[in-house]
């Protein structure tokens, strides 16, 4: 019987893992610590959920309920300052709880604070856009759904923006192969020339450590190559390979390394 | 050799010709010959005035964020370069100071000397080279030329400290792995005082030059609302009227200790954001100076370290990896299976040459990232070319992309 | 470097008789190599400082063009990604022939550090390959010096067949 490989999670693994081993956790602050994150958070608490609320490396990170998204970046962005949506995308933690984490992170330049804000959602459901705020969600929202599969609902332009527009499965989830499914592994091949070519091209060399026989054998014969195919009788010349024949060519200055000069500053 | 059959049409369906309202839709392919990389605009057209602009990214895009999931922390190091790599000090800056505030590491004040001496180099060279790109768009080749002969001498001095041109993993978690060599500040002091000159001749080359300024002034105006909303940082946020540097506001290393203007414009025109990558770059120059003062001094005072002590995270010297059987069996562990950050995470914006550089790390505990976000300030300036482009025309297409100094390890990552 | 079945090898680079019309073709296509710019990532910035101020690309005959109409060597500089691979196999049938191709920099070669699902493994999976460049990214020095490798192997071709790209040189 072969070795039982859990799919839900296909991404490199540390070989060894102490079973002891409790790791340490970055601090948290809590809020009130800060007047000025204090002093958003409730403005934002007086009108939304917040789940959870801390500070965490200088950032306040704020959890909220997926549908509030909308007003609760609409008050930031207004009302407190913040008017900059430095990026946002989604984190997948379907293999434990079967959900997704979205975070933006939010900037308010005239206060120098960064906020965090993150909700959860299920696998299946889809997000509201908030493009309508700030523009540079446009994108931001595009990556995600490409990378994760979230669709944003209300999205001027709900396609693909890195891989191609036909391309099947989403790269970034946790059950997707760093090297790609077999429909990455032939996708340049079928495109452009079909699918009887994949015999003729072969499959992708990925393997890092592959070693070949005779490529070993040849980079020892350096000095000594043969064009590919031909047999190797072991008598061959010598053949240093130089950039230039020995003849020279016709009007082509031919380099004399004697007449060279080397020149050690070269900011003289 | 022959043709070999293969399934591509002809790609006629991107021009169409009969079309009621006289709209052409024009194909600003993945390959053209100017030197930003591999951006495809499509644009409709109305005789010459663009209507409407769609761009088009991906085609570089290698899968940079799935690999941290599955590399250790210093592997992925040298990956981080590959994203902007005009400047990759800088990138690899970001991550290093994204994981040592992930771990919570102060890092040696002679490594901090150094690594700002390297951010100011990576950021002249970026800006060099942005220069010399834009002006070969334009049609002044003879900047091309001159501004890629100063981005070699300082391509020489990074060489000499690391060992590579281009893509230099030179900055690692905890500090850097090399002093400076000792023709460092020699080669670095004749540069710097021949760079206003240099600096100067641009200017009179370009400055007053009738073409440029047709080609650069009141074209691809940027607003602060546009700025703003659409991500914009760096260069492209201060030519339209915010006056935000990470390295003022939100100072990282030592640059609270060093004394330098930041210039910006109200103007958000191509023409301010040239002069605002010309006024940087002497800035980046009073920087280095002082940066030199400051390793003087770190060397008069006995400052040795290079990287911090954190012998969780951080390998020893290799002078005791070598000598000390402790260290080595730390290293040895460090390296195969890498170091494991506490459960948290964080994002760490710095001040590339491009934009905001930010990194989102949210670790578990592993010795991989769960979740690696690399926040590209080039994304959101290619984004923004849907919005800002309708309403010019066709050469403006190539100033503007010119000047919002996209790169597209970055865009696409 | 992709292990096809095709064989690009058929009359292997035995030395071949070389007539004196051959010689002064050869010598003409050698030393007016037309480069079509494919910078795709940073190996593409290698490239432009080749033919920057420091190492001039022009001293060889070679300018870079930007069209594939009248460029007859393409040189790959950086990353295949799969959604690109269908342009690069589109602007290779419309290079005229004779031309060939300078595969720069690990990526080009075999996919390089990136083993990723969206890098094509080797840019000789999609079109056939003359020279490899090995280096991440390859000093322009590099550059030169393949150049003159294939400036080379024009000369020791036969001017009139068309060209089968190789494996070693």
């Amino acid at each position: 019987m072969r070795a039982y490989k859990p799919k839900d999670d296909v991404q490199a693994k540390a070989y060894y893992t102490d079973r002891y081993y409790v790791a340490p956790q970055v601090p948290k602050q809590d809020v009130a610590s800060d007047e000025v994150f204090a002093a958003d958070l409730e403005a934002i608490k007086a009108k939304f959920e917040v789940k959870d609320a801390y500070i965490q490396v200088g950032q306040m990170v704020v959890y909220i309920n997926p549908h509030d998204i909308y007003g609760v970046l609409e008050l930031m962005r207004d009302e407190l300052e913040y008017t900059q949506l430095s990026e946002m995308s989604a984190i997948d933690w379907i293999a434990k709880s079967n959900q997704f984490e979205i975070f933006y992170q939010t900037l308010s330049m005239t206060k120098r604070k960064r906020i965090r804000v993150k909700y959860f959602i299920e696998n299946g459901q889809a997000v509201d856009s908030v493009e309508k705020l700030f523009r540079s969600a446009d994108w931001a929202e595009r990556e995600m759904y490409d990378m994760f599969g979230i669709e944003a609902n209300g999205h001027p332009f709900m396609k693909r923006i890195l891989m191609p527009y036909d391309w099947q499965g989403h790269p970034l989830l946790k059950t997707y192969p760093l090297e790609g499914d077999e429909f990455a592994a032939w996708y340049e091949v079928d495109k452009i020339y079909g699918k009887e070519a994949r015999d003729i091209i072969g499959p992708e060399l990925r393997d890092t450590a592959r070693v070949d026989r005779y490529d070993s054998e040849r980079f020892a014969r350096l000095g000594f190559e043969v064009p590919k195919g031909t047999e190797i009788t072991g008598d061959e010349e010598r053949h240093v390979e130089s950039y230039q024949e020995e003849g020279g060519v016709f009007l082509v200055r031919k380099f004399d390394k004697e007449s060279s000069k080397v020149i050690d500053d070269p900011q003289r | 050799m022959a043709q070999v059959k293969n399934r591509l049409t002809p790609f006629f369906e991107n021009i169409t010709f009969d079309r009621d309202d006289n709209e052409l839709i024009l194909n600003f392919g993945p390959q053209h010959p100017s030197a930003h990389g591999q951006l495809r605009l499509m644009l409709h057209l109305q005789q010459e005035q663009i209507v409407k602009a769609h761009p088009d990214v991906g085609y570089l895009h290698r899968g940079m964020e799935k690999m941290a999931e599955n590399m250790i922390y210093n592997e992925f190091m040298p990956t981080t370069d590959r994203m902007d790599y005009i400047a990759s000090s800088s990138n690899n800056y970001g991550f290093a100071l994204a994981v040592e505030k992930l771990i919570g590491l102060e890092v040696p004040r002679r490594a901090k000397v150094i690594r700002m001496m390297l951010l100011e180099i990576n950021r002249l060279m970026s800006h060099l080279f942005w220069l010399a790109t834009t002006a070969l768009d334009i049609g002044a080749m003879t900047v091309f030329l001159f501004a890629f002969r100063e981005r070699e001498y300082l391509m020489d001095i990074i060489e000499g400290y690391c060992g590579a041109r281009l893509t230099h993993a030179a900055i690692r978690i905890g500090g850097v792995p090399l002093d400076i060599q000792d023709t460092f500040i020699s080669q670095l002091r004749t540069f710097l005082n021949k760079l206003p000159q240099n600096i100067k001749d641009y200017e009179d080359l370009l400055d007053t030059n009738r073409i440029w300024l047709m080609r650069m002034e009141e074209v691809g105006t940027i607003s602060t609302e546009m700025a703003l909303s659409w991500g914009c940082t760096g260069p492209m946020l201060r030519a339209s009227g915010v006056a935000w540097d990470i390295r003022k506001e939100e100072p990282y290393e030592l640059y609270d200790e060093v004394e330098f203007n930041v210039p910006y414009s109200d103007k958000g025109d191509n023409f301010a954001r040239y002069r605002i990558y010309m006024e940087e770059m002497r800035e980046s120059a009073k920087i280095l100076y002082q940066t030199i003062e400051m390793y003087e001094k770190c060397v008069k005072d006995g400052q040795t370290e290079l990287m911090a002590h954190a012998p969780k995270y951080i390998s020893a010297p290799k002078l005791d990896i070598m000598t000390q059987n402790y260290s080595l069996m730390q290293h040895f562990v460090l390296v195969t299976q890498g170091m494991r950050p506490p459960v948290g995470e964080v994002y760490v914006a710095t001040e590339s040459p491009k934009g905001e550089l930010g990194f989102y790390i949210n670790s578990q505990g592993g010795p991989y990232p769960y979740r690696l976000k690399l926040r590209a300030p080039s994304f959101w300036h290619t984004g923004i070319l849907t919005d800002l482009l309708p309403g010019h025309y066709i050469p403006d297409v190539v100033s503007i992309i010119g000047t919002t100094n996209i790169v597209f390890g970055e865009v696409d990552r | 470097m992709a292990q096809h079945k095709v064989n690009y090898t058929q009359d292997g680079g035995l030395p071949v008789a070389l007539t004196s019309i051959d010689k002064i073709v050869n010598w003409g296509r050698s030393n007016s190599l037309w480069a079509m710019t494919y910078g795709l990532a940073c190996c593409g910035i290698e490239m432009m400082a080749a033919g920057a101020s420091r190492y001039d690309f022009d001293r060889f005959g070679t300018i870079f063009r930007a069209s594939p109409r009248q460029s007859d060597v393409m040189i790959v500089a950086g990353t295949l990604t799969k959604k690109h691979a269908e342009f690069i196999k589109r602007l290779y049938d419309q290079m005229t022939e004779p031309r060939w191709v300078i595969s720069m920099g690990s990526c080009a070669n075999t996919g390089g550090m990136f083993n990723t699902y969206a890098t094509v493994q080797g840019v000789d999976r999609i079109i056939p390959v003359d020279l490899y460049l090995p280096g991440c990214a390859p000093r322009p020095e590099t550059l030169q010096y393949g150049v003159m490798l294939l400036q080379k192997k024009i000369r020791a071709n036969k001017a009139s067949n068309a060209q089968k790209a190789k494996r070693l040189m």
